[in-house]
């Protein structure tokens, strides 16, 4: 399954472009925080591709709010350069300690609990410049922050995983850095009146960064009930009574904590890094809307796994101890899809498939030869 | 012949009163917002159902007649330019709003229901369908998602592309395909954000689904007046680096401020050069924390007269006479061009700049009133198409202009799309590497090149393509 | 937008026309106003539509009757002046055209003759009465009409309301403020009288002197809005000469006619009477906006609270922009609340023949306009417009309600009388 065949250290375009050229098929890898998106059956005598050579950041004008960097580059890089100059990327990457790259995260398409505020990958990426399977260098969108020309290659790359092409630089548009941060943890005793405090909390006009629900009573470690993790960012001053109105509005006599400082940062830094999630275990994404939920949850009722809804559940992430087929029906039932992330999968996708028929072609064009792995099994 | 073939079934199927065929009922589809270009299709069919739709793109395909999806017919760009002898299927009946879910925050809607609709439907429910067009009284969806359409509301929420979720489309062939769904997230390629903005070259999207915003808790509306545009465009700036994040940032130049004040009194200040309209939005004690840094910043910047909405009836003013200046600058001349170039936020006021120096140089007039905080410019080069070469001279300009724009590091549209208008643009923006992809992408979606036909892709590829594909319809025919 | 209509070869309001498309840049914006896109959803039944149509046909490249049938369906309700940033002169384009298409136009035999009757009667308060008399026996052979001619027998109220002729003087209560001249309406005096003696009523409560000439006749509007110009020009005329100068204003509580009037200056263009067109145009104003700018006195309160709802007529709001100035008066009636109507720029399709002409469309309207009326449950429905009370009427009716609909000035006058409104 892995990749047999030693990977060539890219440092160049160029190099890309003569591999895409001169092997039958060619696979990407960054830093490996995701293998099991790298996953695709009859393909390890494919070349791997290591990107993390290329990297650094190419433009970067703080005034500008944008900047454009090489797809090695590792996230940490640029969070932190970022940091330095009060800005962030508002769509939350996730597995930024762990060494994700910014070329994987945007083949990924993932984004992490605080995309709730402005959106995720798809809606910060500008420009993306790819090898397509053809060997050409292609540049798609721009580095300025609004762009209605040609078609939109930025955001299908997104969530491509290294599938249409290999993805070189990228721009992104970013945001000023909330200066602080508060979050409030409120425990329920069963489901339901949790996904409830969801839809009153979403429905009102509080700017709220992530809303997150996670299994068991997160401050005292008891496994019983839910969690519900808040969090809100803007002018320190003010996060208190902000806090508070936001309170209000949830069911009184619910226990509540409200951590602040390193705690509160570690609380959701741990989240981007799925600390919760075993390593041995399946790590799964899965999209959903709110009221997909609750039948989802009896199925899995009968077998409690560490999971986490994240974004205002639209999105669960699951770590699945055992193997992924029962997943896998329970989500095809419920007409879901997700994404393996990590773990023991034969095809990245798991639950309903996805249909395919537009894929398809967009795929054709962008890889006539079939040089990169089957977007979807056949 | 194909098309009389594709007419006489066409005929059979749909009744009279909406198959439009005669003279006087084509006419006034021969253009869309950009009047300089005209086309007379061959029939417009004034779509009832979907179901309609697919019928429709299935015989143009089998039938090899070209097809053009037509909302509200107010692009700017020639995008709803009728192909001749083409078909154009006109969505605006197509209007119900299929579903309204406030507690997940979602619409699904048909193509041709207009934007200020939806928003008008979520209002009781305290939401609202954030990117808002100055054509937000009568433009489509349908035509905002073809066009990933902005607004003056874009700049914290984005654009149409980040509040469309999922769409249900016919491709060009007949085929009709669901991409995305109602989660904010999905698995696997972005193939949503891939159809939005792809100018109705990828068929026609048939469903739509939205996601929905809280209205915001509080707004702030602040004019500030200066003496020069790009001392305005340097205001921005200073704004966007102070680290505020707006919900809007707009600036008219005295020429619009003349246009709109005549048709809305909206009580800018009338000597100003420039104006800039600086909107706050979100809960409210934040917008009063943001405003005081705001208002310093603006105080700092030069500004002459600074002016802050009392009430929510002069707020509205003030957004009606900025989304009424378009066509308000019909008052001062019979003809324009608007142009949609972007340049980085940061050389606003260079490019402003530049701008005055090349309509001084032309001798042609040029008002501006566009989105200044996402560095989106719209010069309105105004002509009279009755003075011979004057569509001509208004037309260099505006290529200059452009060109100035991917000179300083932009594009050549931010939001109006590439449509007819554009495209002789697309080779200064994208090298032939980039337009071959987008072309092979565009075939491998629609082999026969039956949407849009001629629209975003430069003249060169498409032309040599079409004119295979008409010896293939004679070959076949 | 760009045209080459022959403008001298149209003669004195080929200019007007001229300005108005040159002045349109087929935006689009329009379109969401206008009651015909809304329900026909074409966009030859579109404002930006019917502009290039007629545009078409002035040069020449289609031909009048081939744009006329649209160009019929068009209400005449100017929402899309309102609606237009442009500032398209729609009315100075749609008028002319009009008449400039009518004098070739053909029309069926049955159609003419419905418009003859029209023309013939309705202008003239006492041909009126007696075709409404007529049309009372007419009724029981409806069945054996053209239908042509039947929308214009369901349109004829059952009875006529008996009303005392007003005198040709009605001095002022108390000291005198203002002289005016009142039109009485030629429609209106007939079907409903007693609105002008409200109108006079309230005038002299505040001070108002009123004459009311009585050689007066029709102001014309109905005739310019289809297009039968000479008819306009001829009954202006008149009207020209029998009313006085001397006054501070000509009061009218039609907004059909009050729009109409306004154009004379337009109608009159390059004619001998061009001047005294002008200057009578300028002193025409509604009763609305007269007695709101004269102020005035605060009626009693109402021995109940009434939630009232007012109806937009279309030649008030969009034609003459008076939107305020009604609303303003009537919530000077202490324990009278007014409540918006939803689309309430939308016209209610009564606009002047229109009823008779393209009856489906008016239908929809109408039904429409209930609708939303009925959706904020007021108590009495107020407007501004004979046309548009017996139109709202109809269709309230319709919907098997019996809410009172009252003229703004009616509400006026029974709230100084102290008499209840929840009757009519
Ligand atoms: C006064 C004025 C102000 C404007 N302001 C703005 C602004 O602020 N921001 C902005 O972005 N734009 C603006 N525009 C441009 C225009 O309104 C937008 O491009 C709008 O999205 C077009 O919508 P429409 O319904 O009129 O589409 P149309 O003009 O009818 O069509 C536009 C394109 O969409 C395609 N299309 C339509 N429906 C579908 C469908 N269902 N599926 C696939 N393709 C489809 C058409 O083929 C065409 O290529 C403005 C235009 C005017 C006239
Ligand atoms: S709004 Fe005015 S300018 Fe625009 S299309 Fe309508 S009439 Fe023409
Ligand atoms: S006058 Fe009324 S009906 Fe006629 S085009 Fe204008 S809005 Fe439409």
């Amino acid at each position: 399954m892995a990749d047999r065949l030693a990977p060539v250290a890219v440092e160049h375009v160029a190099q890309v472009q003569e591999a895409v050229r001169a092997f039958d098929r060619v696979t990407v890898r960054g830093s490996g925080t995701k293998p099991a998106l790298a996953i695709a059956p009859s393909y390890d005598r494919a070349q791997p591709l290591d990107l993390r050579g290329l990297r650094g950041i190419v433009e970067y004008e703080p005034q500008e709010y944008t900047f454009t960097a090489r797809a090695g580059t590792p996230l940490a890089e640029v969070n932190d350069l970022l940091a330095a100059n009060g800005q962030y990327l508002p769509f939350d990457p996730v597995l930024v300690e762990a060494g994700a790259t910014l070329g994987g995260t945007v083949a990924s398409g993932l984004s992490g609990s605080g995309r709730l505020r402005y959106g995720g990958v798809r809606d910060f990426i500008l420009g993306v410049r790819f090898v397509d399977g053809s060997g050409a260098t292609v540049q798609g969108g721009g580095k300025v922050v609004k762009n209605a020309a040609g078609f939109d290659f930025p955001k299908l790359l997104t969530g491509s995983i290294g599938r249409l092409g290999v993805i070189v630089e990228v721009s992104f548009k970013v945001f000023p850095a909330p200066p602080a941060y508060r979050s409030l943890l409120v425990h329920f005793p069963s489901f339901s009146p949790a996904l409830e405090a969801i839809y009153a909390l979403t429905t009102q006009p509080f700017d709220l960064v992530a809303l997150d629900l996670l299994p068991g009573d997160e401050p005292t470690g008891a496994k019983e009930g839910w969690t519900l993790a808040l969090r809100i960012g803007g002018a320190k001053a003010l996060l208190a009574s902000r806090l508070d109105r936001v309170q209000r509005i949830l069911a009184a006599g619910d226990a509540v904590s409200s951590p602040a400082g390193d705690a509160e940062a570690s609380f959701w830094r741990e989240a981007a890094e799925f600390a919760w999630a075993p390593a041995a275990a399946n790590l799964v994404k899965v999209a959903l809307t709110p009221t997909q939920i609750p039948a989802l949850e009896s199925r899995l009722v009968a077998t409690p796994v560490p999971c986490r809804y994240t974004v205002a559940g639209n999105v669960l992430w699951i770590a699945w101890p055992d193997a992924l087929a029962k997943l896998d029906s329970i989500l095809n039932e419920l007409g879901l899809a997700g994404v393996v992330v990590r773990g023991q999968a034969t095809v990245p996708w798991i639950g309903r498939a996805p249909t395919s028929a537009f894929a398809r072609r967009i795929k054709s064009a962008l890889d006539p030869h079939d040089k990169f792995a089957p977007l979807y099994p056949d | 012949m194909a098309l009389e073939t594709l007419i006489s079934e066409l005929t059979a199927r749909i009744p009279p009163e909406r198959l439009l065929q005669q003279r006087p009922q084509l006419a006034p589809y021969e253009s869309d917002a950009l009047t300089s270009l005209r086309a007379r299709p061959r029939a417009v069919l004034l779509a009832g159902t979907q179901e309609e739709v697919i019928d429709a793109v299935r015989l143009c395909h089998a039938h090899r007649v070209p097809f053009v999806a037509r909302g509200s017919g107010t692009s700017l760009s020639g995008g709803s330019l009728p192909i001749e002898d083409g078909i154009v299927i006109a969505l605006n009946r197509l209007n119900r709003i299929i579903a309204l879910d406030p507690r997940q925050r979602l619409a699904v809607v048909e193509p041709g229901i207009i934007n200020l609709d939806v928003s008008r439907a979520a209002a009781p429910h305290g939401l609202y369908y954030a990117p808002d067009p100055s054509s937000q009284p009568i433009c489509t969806i349908g035509g905002n998602v073809a066009f990933n359409s902005g607004g003056a509301h874009c700049l914290k929420y984005g654009m149409t592309a980040n509040h469309v979720l999922g769409i249900k489309a016919v491709l060009p062939d007949g085929e009709v395909v669901q991409l995305g769904g109602a989660s904010l997230e999905t698995s696997g390629p972005d193939l949503t954000g891939f159809f939005v903005g792809s100018e109705g070259l990828f068929g026609v999207a048939l469903e739509i689904t939205l996601r929905l915003l809280p209205k915001p808790e509080a707004y702030r509306t602040i004019l500030a007046s200066y003496d020069s545009l790009a001392a305005a465009g340097q205001a921005v700036s200073d704004v966007v680096a102070a680290g505020l994040l707006p919900g809007a940032m707009e600036i008219m130049d005295r020429l619009a401020i003349e246009a709109a004040e005549a048709s809305v009194n909206a009580g800018y200040p009338r000597d100003a050069a420039a104006l800039l309209i600086v909107e706050l939005e979100g809960e409210a004690v934040e917008v009063d924390a943001e405003f005081a840094h705001l208002r310093r910043v603006i105080e700092r910047s030069g500004a002459g007269e600074i002016r802050v909405a009392a009430d929510e009836a002069e707020r509205a003013r003030i957004w009606k006479g900025r989304k009424g200046a378009f066509s308000a600058v019909g008052r001062l001349s019979p003809n324009y061009i608007v142009q949609d170039g972007v340049v980085p936020r940061s050389k606003l006021g260079e490019a402003l700049q530049r701008i005055e120096a090349l309509s001084a140089a032309h001798g042609t007039r040029v008002a501006n009133v566009f989105h200044a905080g996402d560095g989106n410019l719209h010069p309105l080069i105004l002509y009279d198409g009755r003075v011979p070469g004057a569509l001509e001279r208004a037309e260099d300009l505006a290529g200059e202009i452009i060109h100035m724009c991917i000179e300083l590091g932009g594009s050549i549209t931010g939001e109006h799309g590439v449509g007819m208008e554009k495209r002789r643009h697309m080779p200064a923006m994208f090298s032939p590497d980039d337009l071959a992809l987008m072309s092979s992408v565009r075939r491998a979606v629609d082999p026969l090149e039956l949407a849009n036909r001629g629209k975003m892709l430069p003249a060169g590829q498409t032309q040599v393509t079409a004119g295979q594909h008409e010896q293939a319809v004679t070959d076949h025919g | 937008m760009q045209h080459a209509i022959p403008v001298v070869e149209l003669g004195p309001q080929g200019l007007a026309m001229a300005k108005a498309v040159d002045s349109c840049v087929h935006c689009g914006l329009c379109l969401a106003a206008c009651p015909t896109y809304k329900t026909l959803g074409e966009e030859m039944d579109s404002p930006r539509g019917r502009i290039f149509l007629m545009k078409e046909a002035l040069e020449g490249s289609l031909t009048t009757e081939e744009v006329l049938p649209y160009v019929d369906r068009c209400l005449g309700c100017m929402a899309c002046v309102t609606a237009c940033p442009s500032g398209v002169a729609y009315g100075d384009l749609l008028a002319p055209f009009r008449a400039h298409a009518e004098k070739t136009r053909h029309r069926p035999v049955m159609e003419a003759a419905a418009r003859l009757l029209v023309r013939t009667t309705m202008p003239y308060p006492r041909r009126f009465r007696s075709a409404v008399r007529l049309g009372k026996l007419a009724r029981v052979a409806r069945p054996l009409l053209p239908p042509a001619l039947r929308p214009m027998l369901d349109m004829l109220p059952d009875s006529l309301p008996a009303s005392a002729p007003l005198p040709e003087r009605i001095d002022t209560q108390g000291q005198r403020r203002a002289r005016v001249a009142l039109l009485t309406g030629c429609v209106q005096n007939v079907l409903a009288p007693e609105i002008n003696w409200a109108t006079a009523r309230v005038l002299a409560r505040n001070g108002v002197e009123v004459v009311i000439p009585r050689s007066q006749g029709c102001c014309g509007s109905l005739s310019l809005h289809t297009g039968e110009a000479d008819q306009a020009r001829d009954l202006a005329r008149h009207n020209l000469r029998v009313f006085p100068h001397d006054v501070d204003a000509i009061i009218t509580n039609a907004a059909g006619c009050g729009s109409g009037m306004h154009e004379y200056p337009l109608l009159f263009a390059g004619q001998p009477d061009e001047d005294a067109a002008q200057v009578f145009a300028h002193k025409v104003m509604d009763i609305s906006v007269f007695l709101y700018q004269l102020g005035i006195e605060t009626p009693p309160p109402l021995p109940q609270p009434v939630r009232v709802a007012y109806h937009d007529a279309c030649h008030l709001a969009h034609a003459q922009r008076i939107t305020a100035e009604p609303r303003s008066l009537l919530v000077t009636v202490p324990n009278l609340t007014l409540v918006e109507i939803p689309e309430g720029d939308l016209c209610c399709g009564s606009a002047g023949t229109y009823n008779l002409e393209q009856p489906d469309t008016a239908r929809q309207l109408g039904e429409r306009k209930a609708h939303n009326i009925l959706a904020v449950e007021p108590q009495v429905i107020a407007a501004g417009n004979i046309g548009c009370i017996m139109q709202i009427r109809k269709h309230i009716r319709g919907q098997s309600q019996a809410l009172p609909i009252l003229h703004t000035i009616t509400i006026l006058d029974r709230a100084y009388a102290g008499l209840p409104l929840l009757s009519e």
